[in-house]
């Protein structure tokens, strides 16, 4: 394909050079993507104009090797705990078009993780669920070694336990089987 | 509500805040204003962009880009301090002897009771 491209007119041949010479219009330029943890101030401020944060609010992870670079710490909220009610760029996402995204964002979807207050505190909730739990179990364990049911017996067939159907010997006499006491 | 008490995976609501109440200094509310100008401004941005006629690709959103970026790119900011080490070698080089030794080990165990013939075979092969 690249020897008929030659092959064609000068005028092609040009178009085809300017082409491969010129940028592609990505818009993303070299300064806008995440890099290694801002050292100076001025680093710093770069970073927090990067990623639309305020200087005071932009608090990157701490530099401990684990691979976050400058990427900004954001409370780590879901999004179910947003404004259901303001008008979001994208409302399932609950985000505006720009807004820095939470490292974990795929996380804190709505489907997902949810760090929603509850409406009971935490610890009035785990101890009536453990109660409940425990209870039931503590019944169900107790039944298991205490059972109580009604007073049952073997079942009784007649015709002597039934001799013929169980594949005796019908020349031989069974033995005979009472079930009753008078 | 006003008894609420945060836990660790129940966070207290903003409306719920008595910072958004009471005492509001003036750099609280300097702070919000600029944190509602940037909203504002890439709100603007992006509905420029949305409700230009002429535009015809798809808007592209610079920070899930560095997202992304951020995401893929971890190895560049790598360093072997001894925390990372320590969980490295705690959740990649520990369990791989461990599970290694632990199975070769189980099987042996089987292999020479099926030798011995005192393997009691929970199915049968054939029929």
């Amino acid at each position: 394909m690249a020897a008929r491209a030659l092959s064609k007119s000068g005028r092609f041949d040009k178009v085809y050079k300017l082409v491969i010479g010129s940028r592609s219009a990505s818009g993303v330029s070299k300064g806008s993507l995440p890099g290694p943890y801002p050292q100076t101030p001025e680093e710093r401020a770069a970073a927090a104009k990067k990623y639309n944060l305020r200087l005071e609010d932009y608090q990157p992870y701490p530099d401990d090797g684990k691979g976050y670079g400058d990427y900004p710490m954001l409370p780590n909220r879901s999004q179910q705990e947003r404004d259901p009610w303001y008008s979001w760029d994208h409302p399932d996402l609950r985000r505006n078009w720009g807004e820095s995204m939470h490292w974990d964002f795929d996380m804190y979807t709505r489907n997902r993780v949810d760090t929603s207050p509850s409406p009971v505190d935490w610890s009035t909730m785990s101890k009536t669920l453990l109660g409940y739990l425990g209870f039931m179990l503590l019944m169900f364990g107790l039944g298991e070694v205490f059972p109580m049911y009604q007073p049952v017996m073997p079942k009784q067939y007649p015709y002597n336990d039934l001799y013929l159907e169980r594949g005796g010997d019908p020349e031989k006499q069974p033995k005979p089987v009472k079930h009753y006491e008078i | 509500m006003a008894d609420y008490k945060e836990a660790p995976l129940a966070s207290r609501p903003k409306t719920l805040d008595p910072a958004e109440y009471f005492n509001l200094s003036p750099e609280y509310r300097r702070a919000e204003e600029e944190r509602a100008a940037i909203r504002a401004r890439l709100k603007r941005q992006y509905q420029m962009q949305l409700n230009n006629p002429l535009r015809k690709e798809l808007i592209e959103d610079p920070a899930l880009t560095r997202w992304t970026y951020a995401r893929v790119h971890v190895l560049p900011n790598f360093k072997a301090t001894p925390k990372t080490s320590l969980l490295g070698g705690l959740f990649g080089v520990f369990p791989l002897f461990a599970l290694y030794f632990l199975f070769s080990s189980d099987r042996n165990k089987k292999e020479q009771q099926i030798k011995d013939g005192t393997y009691q075979r929970p199915y049968r092969l054939s029929y």
